[in-house]
């Protein structure tokens, strides 16, 4: 019986029930394989950390070093430490390693080193997620490198250094825990152990230290990491936790997760939208019906049980669909999670959590449609059995009246005062126009700024058209001098600025001493925009990377003093503000030069210029790269996009997916509503015919009104989207280290080619969907 | 007097289903002249009103001929009969079918401000004159749940009205109301034929078309005969002796 209620009421709106239905089964697929991704990342990541078993506590290091004294410390921590390993990496300049026709690795922002796998812990794997095992003459190269220069398997590579050289064949691709995100500024080729030492032979790189530690189950991390300090171990690079590689790690796939269950949300909105769409207009049409068996004595529960019963079938069946086709729509998602994490993604943990996506989905149906359904409650039988009880109940207030219209004809301002009286019905559609809107410009927004030189505000350095990066070498203070002299005498370059950046100890909130990142230098020349305060100008000064200020780092405000420890004496600075920063784990900080540079711990240098007008960049950048061997030169935006990664990629395929389903959502619900609207206007509209409009006035009326409701639609959604969104952003960046982003507008993109787009897009639909039938004869209704 | 309607051999028929079909209209034939007061009568079902809607153009005849004014309406655009409607037609119906969305005044003088060169101060002094005639000055802010339907029926003949039209149709305009109304309405319409506009009216009740000058008696779609009475005077005739005509003409004609 209920089936045969249900298969009527289907025919009867089959293509708003088709709507719904299609809704829902999207909204499902999105879930379910936004939730598959997770339970995915969850089961890879924790099979990729037992296999490659990283270390909890990472310390960089050149320079002198002696392994008997860590032993030492390894031995007398042994309650907190498990294991200790140190991987030696020679660090290998790009332009020196070549493949290809001629290619080489230069321009890579990456520090590139090559290593023999660990014995103990910190393995590097190959695909398959095994310990790599490379023979000698092969190499395992970084994925991010065999993505970034489409290295395949058998490809050769070589290693340049003076006169020598030494050919590789490229037998796996290296799957690093440690250090495979775009984020981690460091990437591993893995060798064997007899070309690894033909390399040191050759003295084609500078060395490097990775002292790690594997701790034990009860470990504390920072108890050893204070200890190690204090107890004047060599650390001269940043002290990295395991946890930040797991984020790092995580982040990509978990962003687009996130997205992917904010798009599903946004779709059972829609469908919920549609449903009481729905229930207006068939409860309008079924009022007598309601009303006869209100009088016959069914019970309300018996009657909403005819509305809810569809709903249900539709549920479960687009719920069913929509679980299992997410299986296949998951491989969609996770390319990048395969790649980077494990081939395989063939965990059960899946198949139970993405269950809870069509479930949710059915009891969020069900209950809106119940509290839709309380309007039938409101009504009584005699009510009901009156006709039009619904919309004529109210004492209605004439506002707008006809006579005092004076800029638009009858018509038009019928269709827009039509809005505005029933904007209680317009309501779906005009919260439609604001989330596609929404949906269209964010991404884009987004986009834009990840894209745009204005986005190093957000990696703690000040806008300028070129960066010059000298790795660490033993030649690295004479090579800055040399290219500051240089510098000075280029009457191409209008203005430069040179930053070091060393380790130095800090006294953190609970009193112990962290080795925090300080860069030195004069902050004027490349300003940086800051959250709080200002940049440090005077001796005595430093300014901390918003991650750095915050509670779980310093806990410090502007005004504050933090204590610093240079050449073993005790200097306090005042906190003179607060910038953001998304490199180097997003903790990094600023201080006047007067400060002095760590000798011992020099980690980097960098040249911020801009050019002479007319001068040619690239010319230019081609002139310090081969003149410095040491030097990455990066045009910033490049700078960016490498930090950034498959990031800004990734986003640009949200870009592409917003575009396409903000428009086939407005278009869809804007053809549905006014299909329903017209059928629900059927007897105004023939009253109207029967005085003498034709279907082309009354056309228009609607078309006037949906296309005022679009248009103040999406003014309000690009406000929303800049605004809103901002904060959303801000929020989401804020655990990375930027906590107050602000958009890049491209204006003709978000403000007129986006909305000029929706409207097109829509407005076809409208004009399509307004067109009211002149067939059939007027009697039918108006005697109805 | 020329003829306003003139229809010849007018079909109307609708489908019901696939293979099934309603013929409610059998070749009629029908002059009304310009000015004359007519009303059709019959049993239910026996297409009166399908009569009405199709010689005013808002239904499509199935075959044959109607044409308004010298114009076969039949080969029309729905632009060109939206215009006759406009300006040389007005409609009253038993369920009075307001716009919802519109006050009292504003339902009268939609028709006029829909035409691209209406005068706003015209318009609205012409309604003031209509609800002044009708008796319903008073309702004109009023909105369309605040009347009664004596009321209503008043407003939707003041719409009818507005545009000066060559003919009124009535599809039982008096239908739903009780008898004072029914009475004020008759008036009214009386009132307007006299001016010269022509009236055709569909209804039951033999008091209503005692106030007629003709009368069509329909039976199973065909115009089965017709009563011709001269135009109706309170004062000079008697309506209870009309009415007593018209019973006895009817059940001659087996109603």
């Amino acid at each position: 019986m209920f089936l045969k209620i249900v298969k009527n009421d289907f025919l009867r709106n089959k293509i708003v029930t088709m709507t719904v239905f299609v809704f829902i089964t999207l909204a499902v697929i999105l879930a379910a394989s936004a939730i598959n991704n997770i339970a995915n990342l969850i089961q890879a990541m924790s099979d990729l950390q037992e296999r490659a078993a990283p270390a909890d506590i990472t310390v960089m290091h050149a320079g002198d070093y002696d392994q008997a004294e860590i032993d030492q410390f390894t031995e007398q921590y042994h309650d907190h430490i498990a294991m200790q390993e140190t991987m030696i990496l020679q660090n290998i300049d790009g332009s020196n390693i070549h493949f290809g026709q001629n290619q080489t690795m230069a321009g890579t922002i990456q520090d590139i080193s090559f290593v023999v796998q660990n014995k103990k812990f910190d393995f590097i794997l190959d695909l398959d997620n095994e310990k790599l095992d490379v023979k000698e003459g092969f190499v395992a190269v970084p994925i991010y490198f065999m993505e970034q220069h489409d290295l395949k398997i058998g490809d050769t590579i070589t290693v340049k250094s003076g006169g020598d050289e030494k050919e590789f064949v490229i037998s796996d691709y290296a799957r690093d825990f440690e250090m495979n995100s775009s984020l981690t500024s460091s990437k591993r080729f893995v060798v064997n152990q007899n070309d690894y030492d033909e390399m040191l032979k050759m003295q084609a790189g500078e060395l490097e230290y990775l002292i790690e530690f594997m701790l034990n189950e009860n470990g504390d991390s920072a108890a050893v990491q204070t200890a190690y300090i204090e107890a004047g171990l060599p650390a001269n690079g940043p002290i990295i936790e395991g946890k930040i590689f797991t984020m790092f790690n995580a982040m990509s796939d978990m962003a687009v997760a996130i997205v992917i269950i904010f798009i599903s949300i946004l779709l059972i909105v829609i469908a919920s939208l549609c449903i009481r769409l729905t229930f207006l207009a068939t409860i309008d049409e079924d009022i007598r019906e309601i009303g006869v068996m209100k009088a016959m004595g069914i019970a309300k529960k018996e009657i909403k049980k005819v509305y809810l019963n569809k709903y249900r079938v539709i549920s479960v069946v687009a719920g069913i669909i929509g679980y299992l086709i997410s299986f296949v729509a998951v491989n969609l998602l996770n390319g990048n999670m395969r790649l980077y994490i494990s081939s395989d993604l063939s965990g059960s943990l899946k198949y139970i959590l993405s269950f809870i996506a069509p479930l949710l989905v059915y009891f969020m149906i069900v209950m809106y449609c119940k509290q839709v359904l309380k309007r039938i409650d409101k009504i009584s039988a005699v009510e009901a059995l009156r006709s039009d009880i619904m919309e004529h109940g109210k004492n209605r207030k004439y506002s707008f009246p006809l006579l005092k219209n004076k800029l638009f004809s009858t018509n038009i301002y019928m269709g827009l005062r039509n809005v505005l009286k029933r904007f209680k019905l317009y309501r779906l559609l005009f919260v439609i126009f604001i989330l596609c809107t929404f949906i269209l410009i964010l991404p884009l927004n987004i986009y834009n700024t990840m894209n745009s030189p204005e986005f190093s505000t957000y990696m703690g350095i000040g806008k300028s058209d070129m960066r010059i990066d000298l790795r660490r070498t033993d030649t690295i203070t004479e090579d800055f001098i040399k290219l500051e002299e240089e510098l000075k005498n280029d009457d191409d370059i209008e203005k430069f600025a040179l930053y070091i950046t060393s380790s130095y100890p800090v006294k953190n909130a609970e009193g112990s001493w962290d080795y925090i990142n300080i860069e030195t230098g004069d902050f004027s020349v490349f300003p940086l925009k800051y959250l709080e305060g200002r940049a440090p100008e005077g001796e005595g000064e430093i300014s901390l990377s918003f991650a750095n200020a915050e509670k779980v780092g310093l806990n410090k405000k502007v005004g504050d003093e933090v204590t610093v420890r240079v050449g073993g004496e005790e200097q306090t600075l005042s906190v003179t503000g607060i910038y953001q920063d998304i490199t180097n784990g997003g903790k990094t900080a600023k201080a006047h030069k007067s400060l002095g540079v760590n000798e011992e711990a020099v980690l980097w240098c960098i040249v911020s210029m801009d050019m002479a007008p007319g001068v040619d960049k690239r010319v230019k950048m081609d002139y310090y790269q081969n003149t410095y061997d040491s030097a990455q030169v990066n045009d910033i935006k490049e700078y960016t996009h490498q930090t950034l990664g498959n990031l800004i990629e990734q986003m640009s395929t949200v870009v592409m997916g917003g575009i396409a389903i903000a428009i086939i959502i407005a278009v869809l619900i804007t053809a549905l509503f006014l299909r329903m609207l017209l059928s629900k206007d059927m007897s105004q509209i023939a009253i109207m015919r029967s005085v003498g409009l034709t279907s082309k006035q009354i056309s228009h009326q609607y078309m006037a009104g949906t296309m005022m409701v679009l248009v103040v639609g999406i003014i309000l959604g690009v406000l929303v989207s800049n605004y809103l969104g901002e904060f959303l952003v801000s929020m989401a960046m804020s655990s990375m280290g930027a906590a107050k982003i602000e958009f890049v507008h491209i204006i003709w993109q978000t403000g007129l080619l986006c909305p000029l787009a929706l409207i097109i897009a829509v407005g076809l639909t409208i004009f399509m969907s307004c067109k009211v039938a002149v067939k059939d004869d007027l009697s039918v209704v108006l005697r109805s | 007097m020329s003829n306003i309607v003139e229809a010849k051999s007018m079909n109307k028929k609708i489908a019901l289903g696939k293979d099934n079909e309603l013929h409610i209209l059998k070749d009629v034939n029908l002059e009304i002249e310009e000015g004359e007061f007519v009303s059709v009568m019959g049993p239910s079902g026996s297409g009166k009103s399908t009569l009405l809607y199709n010689i005013s153009g808002m239904d499509r005849i199935t075959s044959g001929s109607v044409k308004f004014k010298g114009r076969e309406i039949g080969s029309l655009k729905e632009e060109e009969l939206a215009k006759i409607r406009l300006e040389t037609m007005g409609f009253i119906f038993q369920d009075i079918n307001l716009l919802k969305n519109l006050s009292l005044i504003e339902n009268v003088m939609f028709p006029a401000l829909v035409s691209k060169d209406a005068d706003k101060n015209a318009v609205n002094q012409k309604v003031k004159k209509l609800l002044k005639m009708t008796g319903i000055e008073k309702l004109a802010d009023h909105n369309i749940t605040q009347g009664s339907g004596g009321q209503l029926q008043r407003v939707g003949i003041c719409r009818a009205l507005i545009n000066d039209p060559d003919i009124v149709f009535g599809d039982e305009p008096t239908g739903a109301l009780d008898s004072k109304s029914k009475e004020e309405i008759m008036s009214i319409l009386a009132e307007i034929n006299k001016k010269g506009t022509t009236v055709m009216l569909v209804t039951h009740d033999v008091k209503v078309a005692a106030k007629t000058e003709r009368i069509l008696f329909m039976v199973d779609g065909n115009i089965v005969a017709q009563k011709k009475m001269r135009k109706y005077d309170a004062q000079q005739d008697d309506i209870k002796q009309r009415e007593e005509s018209i019973m006895k003409w009817l059940v001659e004609n087996g109603f």
